[in-house]
């Protein structure tokens, strides 16, 4: 179990970081296409607030999981 | 003798819980009450304070301002949560209780953009800020306070009761309206009367004070404090420290993310969807949703009650996977029962009607169609066509403003609103799964010198980040489905993937690295 827990550590890391290009280059894609009020609007809550707190938790979560501090677990 | 001291003992106990249950709960259901009542009246509120010009531009300000509310929640947490460990549960909570009523009835207050210009957004916003301050500091308070006061293998079902609060804040905040809007009708309530809900609260939010006022402290912080042992840096302690910091990620990655989303899909989307994607008529919408709650709402008792014997890592997994698997399902037959071109339409029964008024300088067409189905589903649209009387000023009109503003209104059928009324019921019970053991949960995984500070923050992301966007991001996903501006979405179930996706993901991390173990509090 410890082993599956440190190897998902690697998966949570990887989704978090690999969320930040992904969501700024669509976000840049669709306010080209579309730069309406309503696109910055969303898109500027998407990254400034939900995109830092999924990748920066993710990421730290992660890199926790993988060095084994959640070999117990969490209670 | 000794048996009617131990007896005498035990009753006082059960009162004195009762009554910091009662207290407790009536407070945070008022701050839930005024959260939602901005939500539910957000389309009324977006033509009152929001420009006209564009509608959309108008209901997305609304969201964002909706979704302010939600963001700034985490910042009431830590700095409620802060002050709640520093200087004690019962004034802090005391406080957001304050600023939650008085900031509510100031919205009822603020004259329409009409009347006062963009002031009238700007402190709209200004106070929903306030609310959702406010509101940041009030859960973490009311939750530590009870489980504090709690007996050992009762937490799970003490704490229940504030888990109710939330969905009851709902039910009467769509009450209320519900009552007011038929009372006063829905040109007044469309007019003014959305204001009552908000100045309302006023007198429920006094009540609440005067009960909250006539409370003690904490038992377990009191001794703390007695002793010296409060922390110095309740910040610093819950997030700089790793021991915490771990606990802090993975009660957001692992709990109380899943548990957002899920929350606000069983109650606000289902609420969304029903009004939007299946057009059903404003009143028995509400009621659908209205009578599900009510329903679903003793839910959270039961598995509060059930984690104290079972644990509460398996009910709120549970809750999230059957979520997971089962929201498309029941959005595919919600929005098939309410779906006109699946139903023969009597065409006997179809009723045209147009009428033409000349109100000051424009001229403005109201047709009206009314058409009856064999089912028993009644649909009504309304078209409004409005446009300045003086030819060349219509010619010179841009074509968007000539755009008509289409209405329409289905009403079912009684078995088909039963139907409807299980359908959202399934969903009310997924979220007392996810969400009737999170506040025995949380309390139990933080020390108690730093509990008010360390359980609200992950709560507040979990619940008013993830859960509070999914209209807004679940709204967006339906329109990338739209093959064309104004036609109908491809695929009008799209929008479920947010929270599918983030309540696997959460099963998944919770799964692995949670503990089905109950804790013992602290007072260390």
């Amino acid at each position: 179990m410890s082993v599956i827990k440190r190897i998902f550590g690697l998966v949570w890391a990887a989704m978090g970081l690999g969320i930040i290009p992904l969501v700024i280059m669509r976000a840049m894609q669709e306010i080209a296409e579309k730069p309406t009020e309503e696109n910055w609007i969303f898109w500027s809550i998407v990254i400034v607030v939900l995109m830092p707190i999924i990748s920066f938790s993710l990421i730290t979560f992660g890199i926790f999981a993988l060095k084994g501090e959640y070999n117990t677990l969490a209670n | 003798m000794a048996q009617n001291v131990t007896n005498v003992a035990q009753t006082e106990e059960v009162t004195s819980t009762r009554r910091v249950i009662a207290a407790s709960s009536v407070g945070t259901l008022i701050e839930w009450y005024d959260f939602y009542i901005f939500g539910t009246l957000a389309k009324i509120i977006s033509e009152q304070f929001f420009p006209k010009d564009n509608p959309t531009a108008a209901l997305l300000a609304t969201l964002a301002t909706f979704a302010a509310g939600f963001v700034i929640r985490p910042f009431g947490a830590l700095f409620f949560g802060r002050l709640g460990d520093l200087i004690g549960r019962k004034y802090t909570f005391l406080v957001t209780l304050v600023i939650m009523g008085g900031s509510t009835f100031a919205i009822g207050l603020v004259p329409g953009f009409k009347v006062i210009g963009f002031a009238a957004p700007a402190i709209v916003f200004a106070l929903r800020l306030l609310q959702g301050l406010a509101l940041g500091g009030e859960y973490g308070g009311a939750a530590t306070y009870v489980a504090e006061h709690s007996p050992e293998g009762k937490r799970g079902f003490w704490t229940s009761f504030i888990q109710t609060t939330a969905t009851l804040g709902l039910f009467l905040a769509l009450g209320v309206i519900l009552i007011v809007r038929q009372t006063l009708g829905i040109e007044v309530f469309n007019d003014w009367g959305w204001r009552i809900p908000f100045i309302l609260s006023v007198f429920l939010v006094g009540i609440s004070i005067f009960i909250r006022m006539k409370m003690s402290e904490s038992p377990l912080f009191a001794k703390m404090k007695k002793e010296g042992k409060t922390s110095a840096n309740p910040l610093a302690e819950s997030f700089q420290k790793k021991d915490n910091l771990k606990m802090v990620l993975v009660a957001l990655l692992g709990a109380t993310a899943g548990q957002g989303v899920v929350w606000y899909t069983g109650q606000f989307y289902a609420l969304s969807f029903l009004q939007n994607a299946c057009n059903i008529e404003f009143v028995q919408s509400n009621m659908i949703i209205s009578i599900a709650l009510l329903i679903g709402t003793p839910f959270f008792i039961v598995f509060g009650s059930l984690s104290d014997k079972i644990g509460r890592k398996w009910i709120m997994m549970l809750g999230m996977l059957v979520a997971v698997i089962a929201y498309r399902p029941i959005y595919t037959v919600m929005y098939s029962e309410a779906n006109l071109k699946l139903k023969e339409e009597i065409v006997e029964k179809t009723e045209k009607k147009e009428k033409f008024e000349v109100k000051g300088a424009d001229s403005l067409i109201t047709a009206v169609t009314t058409k009856e189905f064999t089912d028993g589903t009644k649909y009504k649209e309304t078209v409004k066509k409005k446009f300045p009387v003086d030819p060349e000023k219509k010619a010179a009109m841009p074509k968007d403003k000539l755009k008509p503003e289409t209405k329409k209104e289905v009403t079912l059928p009684q078995d088909l609103f039963y139907k409807m009324i299980g359908l959202v019921l399934i969903q009310v019970i997924f979220v007392t799964m996810v969400y009737g053991p999170i506040a025995a949960f949380l309390v139990e995984i933080f020390p108690t010198r730093i509990r008010y500070t360390s359980m609200s923050l992950p709560y507040h992301i979990g619940n008013g980040v993830f859960g509070g966007l999914v209209p807004l991001i679940s709204t967006r996903l339906v329109e990338f489905t739209r093959p064309a501006p104004g036609a109908p979405p491809a695929d009008p179930l799209f929008g479920l993937w947010y929270p599918i996706i983030i309540a696997a993901i959460c099963f998944v991390i919770g799964t692995l690295y949670i503990s089905n173990k109950t804790n013992n509090l602290d007072t260390e």
